[in-house]
């Protein structure tokens, strides 16, 4: 999340190419990704300054936004101590919103005290903010089952 | 309703959904009874652990296909899937949490808006804990919405059986029903306080006598 946003120029569409926004783009979600579900599991509190003003997050269809709100509906959520495990990662540079990557994660839950894990997908936005570096602009949670 | 990799039986049997809050003791209550527990079953797919709850009634036997979840319900609403087809449920909420009691009514119009019209026990559940935060008369929302409630203890099985023998009779038809044997139960972990649980039953009784508060909004405060 450290000043990589500002080599994002605008050769957005050079999906699949060798090197270029595509390996760049894939460089800062796997960071971001890994980032966020370690801070997730081990400090949700410092997870509200992922986010911004204008942030949205709809998490199991219940949608908050703002930093502040995001930031207190995550430290609310009623369990204490889990543990995510990554599957999937994917992203796509964004053209029409330069800069900005989308990230789509796919992975296993594990809560304290349940015996078996969850199923979860989660999506990002990342967009580049002032200060060269990237906030989560959308965020949208799911568990998968049913 | 059996889950398609579990053994199906040739007497009556019903789908029972347990609902309310994370940590209100929903899996140690089922948990309680034995051989429900070696023959559980649990579907990725939908999330679910299907406990088969068969119990002894002098009409034969009757099997409760009891789905919990495995924890869903800490992130938000449980999908339709979880509800469809539920014949009987119970909701549980925790005597020692407010908020517990106060989600009630969300937990009761998320059932009834997937499954109408079918036998609902409210649960309140940990009465062994001595410090309670939901006294025995504060509980009123089962008698504005026509449930059966019963304090219970899964630590101690104290009640385990009652709101399965009110829901197998509502099932049967039948308000003579009783069960002729207890099923196999794990033993107390904890014991609870008789007397003092006594006195709630009878704060209990004396506050359905009593009007419902006039709030509307079934939450208490």
């Amino acid at each position: 999340m450290d000043g990589q946003g500002k080599e994002g120029s605008s050769n957005g569409a050079n999906a699949g190419g060798g090197g270029g926004w595509s390996d760049q783009c894939d460089v800062v979600a796997r960071a971001f990704v890994e980032y966020y579900y370690q801070t997730f599991d081990t400090n949700r509190a410092a997870l509200a300054a992922l986010y911004g003003q204008t942030s949205m997050l709809s998490f199991e269809g219940h949608m908050v936004g703002g930093a502040e709100e995001i930031g207190r509906k995550l430290l609310g959520l009623p369990f204490e101590q889990c543990r995510h495990a990554v599957c999937t990662v994917d992203c796509q540079p964004t053209p029409s919103f330069p800069g900005g990557i989308l990230v789509f994660v796919s992975g296993n839950l594990q809560l304290a005290g349940e015996e078996h894990q969850l199923r979860f997908s989660q999506m990002f936005q990342l967009v580049p903010n002032e200060q060269g570096s990237f906030f989560v602009q959308n965020d949208i949670f799911r568990l998968n089952y049913g | 309703m059996a889950l398609p990799n579990q053994q199906t039986v040739d007497y009556p049997s019903f789908k029972l959904v347990i609902v309310g809050d994370g940590g209100t003791g929903k899996t140690t209550f089922v948990k309680r009874h034995l051989t429900g527990e070696f023959e559980k079953k649990y579907e990725p797919t939908i999330g679910v652990e299907v406990h088969p709850l068969d119990f002894f009634t002098n009409c034969g036997k009757i099997r409760f296909y009891c789905w919990d979840t495995a924890g869903q319900e800490k992130f938000g609403g449980l999908r339709d899937g979880y509800y469809i087809h539920g014949q009987c449920a119970i909701i549980m909420f925790d005597v020692t949490s407010r908020l517990t009691y106060k989600n009630v009514p969300t937990w009761h119009r998320d059932l009834c808006r997937v499954c109408e019209n079918i036998p609902i026990v409210l649960c309140g559940n940990k009465v062994d804990v001595k410090n309670r935060q939901v006294k025995a008369k504060q509980v009123t929302f089962h008698r504005k919405k026509n449930l059966q409630y019963y304090e219970v203890s899964a630590k101690s099985n104290y009640n385990f059986e009652k709101p399965f023998l009110y829901l197998a009779r509502k099932l049967a038809g039948d308000g003579n029903l009783h069960f002729v044997e207890t099923p196999a139960l794990a033993p107390p972990d904890v014991t609870i306080d008789l007397a003092a649980q006594q006195q709630h039953e009878a704060e209990l009784a004396a506050a359905a006598a009593q009007p419902l508060p006039d709030d509307d909004d079934d939450l208490i405060e």
